[in-house]
């Protein structure tokens, strides 16, 4: 029978480890609550851990409670796009491996029908969205017209940031062309006076583009003193906002609004 | 304003964010259980701030308000998380979104071009102020919301890192 200090053992539950740690990353998990659930389940399983966690790659060492000897598995950040739902599911993962005392081989079973998890349907998430920044406009004081506009602009805009994603069009031009989409048909409003708030359309109609996960997880990172993930999920988001700023004025600039 | 008005104005500020962070909520791919709880503490949140700022009732400036605001939404992301079998966050930040200042952060831009469009030193100068005003209001009200919202997570560890056992 293999015990937890096994060579083996030690590289099969780094690599693990390594995989979860790196798909939690991916989707959104915070530092504090990567490095939170992978140390209670190295304690379920009978092991000592050491976790590095850098903006793309996660490395993980796993140690004998002897601490005579160590494996080390390092993987990269998985692409999978922000999701709570997997968040939800990896950490519900970890309490069922330190409460209900799992094997690897179990929680390795586990993990594998997490990564099987679909995303919300994307017209679901379309209207959804088009609803949230209408109501959004509303909020900063736009009229009916201008949420009718935001919606359309949002609806549109949306709809081509998901076809560009799902080409594999590098994500900055993806972000700078939905933003100009949604920029140049809101844009509308001001052009044919629809409305008492154009301008509050023409506001809020990119904002559903915002990278608002990246920048709150910078601060919890800086927070638990993750500094270089903290500035590493700042820069990126900086990157997308200042995309998105870049279509919105495009946007402005093709269409020659009159303060121009 | 009369008190009718304001409740009025209450509610409707706090169904639009209810609405709003639902559809935030539906990008970051939030379990669907969460939603109604999500859109319930935006609700409260935006409510929050918006009773905060009213010069009848609470007269306070909006960076504050939006601090205040966000720690309650925080504090309640933290205490309905385990009721819901979610982490903190799933809470928060979809009921975080609908505070964030569009505008100043669209006005922003809206004077950096401005100021780009023109030389003259006294009309460079005053669309400079309003980026350089509605930036700095845009920048502390993010500052405040978010560190308003991460605070409770802090400080009541325990409970925000046992909420999906």
């Amino acid at each position: 029978m293999s015990m937890p200090g096994d060579s083996t053992v030690l590289r099969q539950t780094a690599a693990f480890l390594a995989e979860y740690a790196s798909l939690l990353l991916g989707c959104g998990g915070t530092c504090i609550r990567i490095e939170k659930n992978t140390k209670r389940m190295a304690e379920a399983f009978g092991v000592n851990l050491d976790i590095f966690i850098m903006p793309d790659h996660v490395t993980v060492s796993v140690w004998n409670t002897a601490q005579t000897h160590a494996e080390i598995a390092q993987r990269r950040t998985a692409h999978c796009g922000i999701s709570f739902d997997l968040n939800t599911r990896l950490s519900q993962l970890s309490w069922k491996i330190a409460d209900n005392r799992l094997g690897l081989p179990a929680a390795v079973e586990h993990f594998e029908g997490i990564k099987t998890t679909k995303p919300t349907g994307k017209w679901e998430v379309l209207i959804l969205t088009s609803f949230a920044n209408a109501a959004f406009c509303r909020l900063f004081g736009g009229d009916w017209f201008a949420m009718l506009i935001v919606f359309i602009s949002t609806l549109t805009g949306y709809r081509l940031k998901q076809i560009m994603l799902e080409d594999g069009r590098d994500v900055r031009l993806t972000f700078l062309c939905a933003s100009f989409f949604s920029a140049s048909i809101s844009a509308g409003g001001h052009i044919f006076h629809i409305g008492s708030t154009p301008e509050l359309a023409l506001g809020t109609s990119v904002l559903y583009l915002i990278p608002g996960v990246p920048y709150i997880n910078a601060v919890s990172d800086m927070i638990y003193r993750h500094y270089l993930c903290a500035f590493s999920r700042f820069f990126d988001a900086a990157v997308l906002t200042a995309c998105l700023s870049a279509g919105l004025c495009a946007g402005m600039l093709m269409l020659g609004l009159k303060w121009f | 304003m009369m008190w009718n008005d304001i409740f009025i104005n209450i509610f409707e500020d706090g169904f639009f964010a209810a609405i709003a962070a639902i559809g935030f909520s539906s990008i970051s791919n939030t379990p669907r259980r969460a939603y109604s709880t999500c859109a319930l503490i935006a609700a409260v949140g935006h409510a929050i701030r918006y009773v905060l700022t009213q010069p009848e009732l609470g007269g306070l400036h909006i960076i504050p308000a939006s601090t205040v605001a966000a720690f309650a939404i925080g504090m309640f992301a933290v205490l309905f998380a385990s009721r819901i079998k979610c982490p903190a966050e799933v809470c928060f930040f979809p009921a975080l979104l609908p505070m964030i200042p569009g505008m100043y952060a669209y006005r922003t831009i809206e004077a950096l071009l401005l100021c780009l469009y023109h030389t003259r030193e006294e009309v460079f100068s005053h669309y400079f102020y309003l980026f350089a005003f509605n930036g700095l209001t845009c920048t502390f009200i993010i500052l405040g919301m978010v560190i308003g919202a991460t605070t409770p997570v802090f400080l009541l560890k325990k409970l925000s890192f046992t909420a999906t056992r």
